[in-house]
């Protein structure tokens, strides 16, 4: 494997983790997700 | 759009594996899309049976072949593995197959990735039909019979088998954001040099557009099913009203994923026509750009329409007025879209080959699917269609037209060369007849029950309403059952036919006409070179 494709590989896997992050991202705050576990775990808590 | 290239392909070292190795641990990206696009089948065969099961018990008033929770079951599997388990996979196999193809990459840009997001496909399908089959065993529990949508709190009391489909989901919305994101890298960086993005085939465009749109919005529905996986089972009340919940934010999340949904499906079917209807009109694609910008404006006010699934559940005149204008909106990007097309058939030297006969086809039925969706969008009509076989009629006129026929249009298109025979012409045109009758004459009367009052997702309806039913289940079982001539069709295509030259089409233009058919297990090793636009 020459130089450049090893470039373009590592360009690829950059990118994927960038979205691969975004999405992850979507996934935890595009809802009241947390708030709400927070919410139960204060509740259980008392 | 097309080019010329200088470079072809060498088509050097083109040593293919063999067994099951070859399909288990693939890496190819003609495989992998071979794969998608046999699962998508399978599926398409099941979906298509429980749709067949709830027409034939629609047939007449009464209750005879089902029971109201089976039938409801049935509703949920056909939606689920038409939408999660036929049309997606099938537009990722078209994807798969032609995106390297079309742009001159050698592969997808992460082939691991690529064959880790097909393989978890079955086991997601499993889990999918066990969510449908555990609640016939003992202690199986209630069977799943919220539809679709699962909305709580009835989504929270179903047995176990809601558990096995939230599992699904959750492994159906990873094998779709892997395989976004990997459409998108190969898109946006394995581009043959020369090839600038709007150079790009419509095909592309229309696949990166969609996957933008999954990477938005399916980790949304798998946030949203989350949350009922801790309502069911960790004591949580997110959609629980008695515990301080609230089950319409449910519905936001789950329509949040759900309208976008739809244009997921329709794009690659819109890409798919952007390529058919240019080469059997023999001219090149009108408005390239504004095809462009039309898909990127579906998507983008796609996204933020999606309340007008809940008008009825009693939200803000704000609200309702913002959802009912931005929805109509939508109406301009697809109506330029359609233009467009029209346009690029008008005084076309246009010659009406199968894939030809369903482009056709779909610009008119999936307009009326459109017109009627204009009426949905409007709130004080709405009122009254809602929850109606009105509104099954409209989706699947927008989706079987939109969706599906786009699908079978491209896999009559791209068979010869995946295949390297021609299928047979006479065959595919009977199918195509038989297919848009049985479709028109099983969902048209659906308007007219919805309009006098039929609602949906009920097994038995008053007797005002036997005839367009009857004359509905007529239809689907024609419709259904023409799907064995589409198989029979492909068998026969793959097992021989007359031998396919490398552009199988005379009007064809674009990179992937420039390989033979069928294309060498490696194509594109050296990138071509591209040329001066053609188009």
């Amino acid at each position: 494997m020459n130089r450049q494709q090893d470039d373009l590989k590592r360009r690829n896997i950059r990118l994927a983790l960038l979205f691969g992050g975004f999405a992850l991202l979507v996934f935890a705050t595009s809802f009241p997700f947390w708030q709400n576990i927070f919410k139960v775990l204060g509740s259980a808590t008392r | 759009m097309s080019y010329t290239t200088t470079v072809n392909d060498p088509a050097h070292h083109d040593h293919t594996p063999t067994g099951w190795r070859r399909w288990l641990l693939s890496t190819n990206h003609k495989d992998i899309g071979t794969l998608y696009l046999l699962f998508a089948l399978a599926m398409l065969f099941m979906g298509g049976a429980s749709a067949m099961l709830i027409r034939a018990e629609l047939f007449q008033p009464g209750i005879q072949l089902l029971d109201p929770d089976l039938y409801n079951n049935l509703v949920t599997n056909h939606a689920l593995l038409m939408i999660f388990g036929a049309v997606m996979p099938a537009a990722a196999g078209l994807a798969n197959w032609m995106i390297p193809l079309m742009i001159g990459a050698p592969d997808m840009a992460l082939p691991r990735m690529n064959n880790l997001s097909f393989w978890i496909l079955p086991a997601a399908g499993t889990m999918l039909i066990l969510s449908f089959v555990v609640p016939f065993f003992p202690g199986g529990g209630t069977q799943i019979n919220t539809g679709w949508t699962l909305y709580p709190p009835l989504s929270v009391q179903v047995g176990m088998s809601m558990d096995f489909l939230i599992f699904a989901i959750h492994l159906l919305g990873i094998s779709s954001v892997l395989a976004s994101i990997n459409i998108i890298v190969t898109l946006l960086n394995m581009r043959a040099p020369g090839m600038t993005i709007m150079k790009m085939p419509i095909f592309c465009w229309t696949w990166l557009v969609t996957a933008f749109l999954l990477i938005l919005v399916v980790p949304v529905l798998a946030g949203g099913v989350t949350m009922l996986l801790f309502d069911r089972h960790f004591g949580t009340s997110f959609f629980d009203a008695a515990g301080g919940g609230d089950p319409v934010l449910f519905q936001h999340l789950f329509w949040f994923f759900g309208h976008p949904e739809v244009y997921v499906l329709l794009l690659p079917s819109i890409g798919v026509l952007s390529h058919v209807i240019p080469t059997f009109a023999r001219k090149p694609l009108f408005g390239y750009k504004s095809m462009v910008g039309a898909m990127i404006a579906v998507g983008t006010i796609g996204m933020v329409v999606w309340a007008h699934h809940q008008y009825t559940i009693g939200m803000s005149l704000g609200a309702v007025t913002y959802f009912m204008v931005g929805t109509i909106i939508i109406s301009i990007p697809v109506g330029l879209m359609i233009f467009n097309f029209i346009a690029t058939m008008w005084r076309g030297a246009m010659t009406f080959e199968t894939p030809m006969l369903f482009a056709v086809a779909i610009i008119l039925m999936f307009t009326f699917g459109g017109l009627s969706g204009v009426m949905l969008a409007v709130v004080p009509a709405d009122m009254q269609y809602h929850d109606s076989m009105f509104v099954v009629a409209h989706f699947h006129y927008v989706l079987m037209p939109g969706a599906v026929f786009g699908l079978f249009a491209g896999v009559f298109y791209w068979l010869p060369k995946w295949t390297g025979h021609m299928y047979d012409e006479r065959l595919a045109k009977i199918f195509f007849w038989i297919n848009v009758i049985g479709f028109n004459l099983t969902f048209f009367p659906q308007h007219f029950l919805g309009l006098a009052g039929m609602p949906r997702r009920i097994i038995d309806y008053n007797v005002m309403f036997t005839e367009f039913n009857a004359i509905s289940s007529i239809g689907a079982m024609i419709f259904g059952f023409s799907h064995l001539l589409f198989l029979y069709i492909i068998i026969k295509t793959i097992r021989g036919g007359e031998p396919a030259t490398s552009r199988v089409w005379e009007g064809a233009k674009g990179l992937e006409w420039e390989v033979a058919s069928p294309p060498p297990f490696h194509t594109w090793e050296s990138p071509p070179k591209i040329g001066k636009e053609v188009a």
